[in-house]
């Protein structure tokens, strides 16, 4: 039985179950890893470690978890700001033969979807650093724009102008290619 | 020709709305990151648990204690007889004093308790 966040984040914080905290580890860690890798520009040993090291701080810092927002906007919020401030200690080399290992890993059967995961993608990094993290967080996270903007540390009407920005730009990116599908 | 332009109208229309679809596509996109070991470097990187139950049961402990020393220190150094024998001498009956000081002494007790555990 899958028990809620909540009474798993009790059951860690008050009793220090911690079998109670490796559900929850188990729940968020692919979401999570892969959030980061997008934003450590595919570089996965480094997304992994911020990821480890996001979970352990959450850990620690679970008695302080009042409940005031959801446990992932919490950990995202714990995480993102290691990685900015990893960023900001050394400046970011992209490993691009782990970006294209990545890219060759993702093992998509069918050409349509890979094509369009691809020019997806392609469109993705058309967008500025911050309009791809607010794109990522609200309309893939599906976070809301307030939970977002206490991720990223941003004033809510710089996020939803990103997100605003981001959406228009991928629009005319990919509404051709849309339709182009449809139409065969 | 308008048949041309009438089907491409059509379609565009049968288009799920742009944010749908882009939620949809992201979603899609998104591989699952088999756990390979990754949960079990956090757990044993996690700080040993601490037993809570325990630590709070030393901790409360550790206040009614700290209660009992000051309030004995207090009724040790209390000039009690003294106090009597002024307030006999006042007229007051032994039974009102005896009351008077318990209640005194109980909210006393009863306020550095919450004080405490605040």
């Amino acid at each position: 039985m899958d028990l809620s966040d909540e009474i798993l984040i009790q059951r860690a914080a008050q009793e220090g179950d911690q079998r109670a905290y490796s559900q929850l580890v188990r729940r968020y860690q692919s979401q999570l890893r892969y959030s980061l890798r997008q934003l450590c520009n595919g570089d996965q040993a480094l997304a992994d470690d911020m990821a480890q090291e996001a979970f352990i701080k959450a850990y620690k810092a679970l008695p302080a978890f009042r409940g005031d927002a959801k446990f992932s906007t919490w950990l995202y919020r714990i995480a993102y700001n290691l990685v900015m401030s990893e960023k900001r200690k050394k400046a970011p080399d992209v490993d691009q033969e782990a970006v294209d290992r990545a890219q060759s890993d993702e093992g998509h059967e069918e050409v349509q979807q890979l094509s369009m995961a691809r020019d997806l993608n392609a469109a993705m990094q058309e967008l500025s650093e911050h309009q791809r993290e607010a794109i990522h967080l609200c309309m893939h996270r599906g976070f809301s724009h307030e939970e977002a903007a206490s991720i990223m540390k941003m004033p809510l009407g710089t996020v939803k102008s990103h997100v605003n920005r981001a959406r228009a730009k991928l629009q005319s990116l990919l509404d051709p290619w849309r339709e182009e599908v449809v139409s065969g | 020709m308008d048949n041309h332009l009438m089907n491409r109208n059509d379609q565009t229309d049968s288009l799920p709305d742009f944010d749908t679809w882009l939620r949809q596509e992201l979603q899609h996109s998104e591989p699952y990151i088999d756990d390979d070991g990754f949960c079990e470097q956090v757990m044993a990187s996690l700080p040993a648990p601490r037993n809570r139950r325990v630590t709070e049961r030393r901790y409360n402990f550790l206040q009614y204690g700290a209660v009992l020393l000051s309030s004995g220190i207090v009724a040790w150094n209390f000039p009690l007889g003294a106090m009597i024998d002024q307030l006999m001498s006042q007229s007051i009956s032994l039974y009102s004093l005896i009351a008077v000081g318990l209640l005194g002494s109980t909210i006393a007790t009863g306020a550095g308790l919450v004080a405490l555990k605040r």
